[in-house]
């Protein structure tokens, strides 16, 4: 084959693709805001929902679900980022990153990687059933972070393990210790990754139904403590769009249009803040 | 002569090779010490025993006993932080860290201890000064290190590392990145810091050694080959191979102007093209010949030296090459 047409082939094959992702991206946000915009008042954002929604009611607002999801997104996300940086940096070289334990660690990581939420929820429910807790935000946090971890950790990993060896050197050989390489060259380098890694373990978390259906559960109400149950978007988006009425499924688009400027709004502002600190960053 | 580091019978392995064997040596104090030698033959390993960075080599193992003021760096019961502290290192790359070019310098400070604001800027300055940055930098040091230029790296890696006050440099292959003026930079600090500090450069190249080292340390397939004060290895070496390998660096660094390949060919053909070659030369200028027969290795020099032509090496290259250089009057 001609190679100069084989090279536009092949171009045109990888502008298509990226076309694909794009244009499907684009059209779920159309017709998200397309649907939702229109029942998108103050109201919905500062009620609660009156209930009923199961018999066409379109009471009140999401305000339950949007705090239950803000609750639920940000603590499992804090308390995944606590557990997980440091899991992640005692997997570099330095530490135990050489031995085989660390193989297997990365190993089991990547399976929990994919185990289905779903999964996580029943095991989540199982816990909680054994003993005597009944669902709550507090549940929901923690099944949440078990399911965050995974990605958290190996993502962290893969951008820590990108950290050039000299740079590790350069601080050891003015006599610094692990912790303090660790802390000031090794995570500031990786800075940017880790945003990016606590973003995805961020998105994954406040975008799950299916884990925090058994463990949260859902109500009309605002949570008062973190012991009681939640609601959250995308379980309203769930149950809202099972309804006949087109009312109230309008509705769900409207939840689901409130979590995507959530999750569209956290992400530009870890790029501002990735780009900020990206100044020093060694390239 | 003082000694300041006290190398004793060092071995050191990656895996199951040996990279070192029983090196023993002693290194002076206030000089600068040069170890040269080929690629390959051990000096970065040596340089990193010093402060046991070959620690964070996999499966690298060192013996052997080296003193440092009374103490034992190999010993793995010591602070080895408290080691390093005391020895700069240069290394062969610039590495600034991923801060401001302030932070770079006020990163050792701080970590052993220094809060005091005015005293890090007093300290960020001075050091800054002593490598001679200090005028191209004083008016942004809150920039990020690697928007520098790479000389001007390494001098930011030769200030942070002189920040600790340690009494000891290492420099490993310091100038190999540089270009010929950040390179001439950085000598012209070394010799300027020799005087305070005790100074030891791992370096390929003899002009540089020549240029900078007070003593010598040839070092080849991990042994010593000899050591002793530059001015005799360098111009009286004892060992053959010392020889040979300060007169092969010079002739690899000579412009060579012509080359002849004579293999395959037998006397007198060699000698006839040699001397064809030679004379289409202008006067003064260097043909190298690749022989294959060894009547002609002894047989070419000798015919070419009685037609007044001056034969500057005659080296084996492998089991069945030799190479002549002669230059032609």
């Amino acid at each position: 084959m001609d190679r100069l047409l084989e090279e536009k082939f092949f171009k045109l094959l990888m502008l298509l693709s990226l076309a694909i992702v794009v244009g499907s991206l684009f059209m779920v946000v159309t017709v998200i805001v397309w649907k939702g915009a229109p029942v998108m008042t103050i109201s919905m954002l500062t009620q609660t929902s009156k209930g009923g929604y199961y018999l066409g009611g379109t009471e009140g607002g999401i305000l339950n679900a949007i705090v239950g999801s803000l609750y639920l997104g940000f603590g499992s996300m804090f308390l995944a980022l606590m557990i997980s940086l440091p899991a992640a940096l005692a997997l570099q070289k330095d530490y135990i990153g050489r031995t085989k334990a660390a193989y297997y660690i990365r190993l089991s990581l990547d399976i929990l990687w994919g185990i289905p939420s779903i999964v996580y929820g029943a095991f989540g429910f199982i816990v909680m059933l054994y003993f005597g807790v009944k669902a709550s935000l507090l549940g929901g946090i923690i099944v949440l972070t078990l399911l965050q971890m995974p990605i958290m950790i190996r993502a962290m990993d893969e951008v820590i393990r990108l950290v050039p060896q000299e740079l590790k050197e350069a601080s050891y050989t003015l006599g610094a210790t692990k912790l303090e390489t660790t802390a000031a060259v090794v995570v500031r380098q990786a800075l940017p990754g880790i945003l990016t890694a606590v973003l995805l373990g961020f998105g994954r978390g406040i975008g799950d139904a299916a884990s925090i259906l058994l463990t949260v559960n859902y109500t009309d109400n605002l949570p008062g403590s973190l012991l009681d149950s939640a609601a959250s978007l995308p379980l309203a988006v769930f149950f809202l769009l099972s309804m006949p009425s087109p009312e109230v499924q309008q509705r769900a688009y409207a939840s689901a249009l409130v979590l995507l400027i959530i999750v569209l709004a956290l992400s530009i502002t870890s790029r501002y803040l990735s780009r900020r600190f990206m100044k020093n960053i060694i390239r | 002569m003082k000694s300041h580091i006290s190398i004793r019978n060092v071995n050191a392995f990656y895996s199951d090779h040996q990279a070192l064997k029983g090196i023993t040596v002693e290194i002076p104090e206030k000089q600068i010490t040069a170890i040269i030698g080929p690629s390959g033959c051990g000096k970065s390993t040596l340089l990193k025993c010093f402060n046991r960075l070959i620690d964070l080599t996999d499966g690298a193992r060192v013996s052997g006993k080296i003193i440092v003021d009374d103490m034992d760096v190999l010993n793995h019961s010591i602070d080895i932080t408290d080691v390093r502290r005391r020895m700069g290192l240069l290394p062969q790359k610039p590495n600034p860290l991923p801060m401001s070019i302030y932070d770079n310098v006020a990163y050792g400070p701080r970590i052993h201890g220094i809060k005091d604001k005015k005293k890090l800027d007093q300290m960020v300055e001075k050091y800054l000064k002593i490598a001679g940055l200090w005028d191209e930098v004083k008016d942004r040091l809150k920039s990020p290190a690697s928007k520098l230029s790479i000389g001007q790296q390494q001098r930011l890696c030769l200030a942070r590392g002189l920040a600790v006050e340690p009494e000891i440099i290492l420099c490993d292959e310091p100038t190999s990145a540089l270009d010929p003026v950040s390179s001439q930079h950085i000598e012209q600090q070394l010799l300027k810091l020799k005087s305070d500090y005790t100074i030891v450069i791992v370096t390929h190249n003899i002009h540089q050694a020549m240029r900078l080292a007070d003593y010598v340390i040839h070092l080849y397939l991990g042994e010593i080959v000899e050591h002793g004060a530059a001015n005799e290895v360098f111009e009286n070496p004892k060992e053959e191979r010392t020889r040979a390998y300060i007169d092969g660096t010079f002739l690899s660094d000579m412009k060579v102007d012509e080359e002849i390949d004579l293999k395959g060919n037998v006397c007198p053909y060699n000698f006839v093209y040699a001397k064809q070659a030679l004379h289409a030369l202008p006067k003064g200028k260097i043909l190298r010949m690749i022989v294959d027969d060894p009547t002609a290795v002894t047989e070419v020099p000798r015919g070419m030296e009685a037609d007044g032509h001056e034969i500057l090496s005659v080296k084996q290259r492998n089991k069945k090459e030799w190479e002549i250089i002669i230059k032609k009057q």
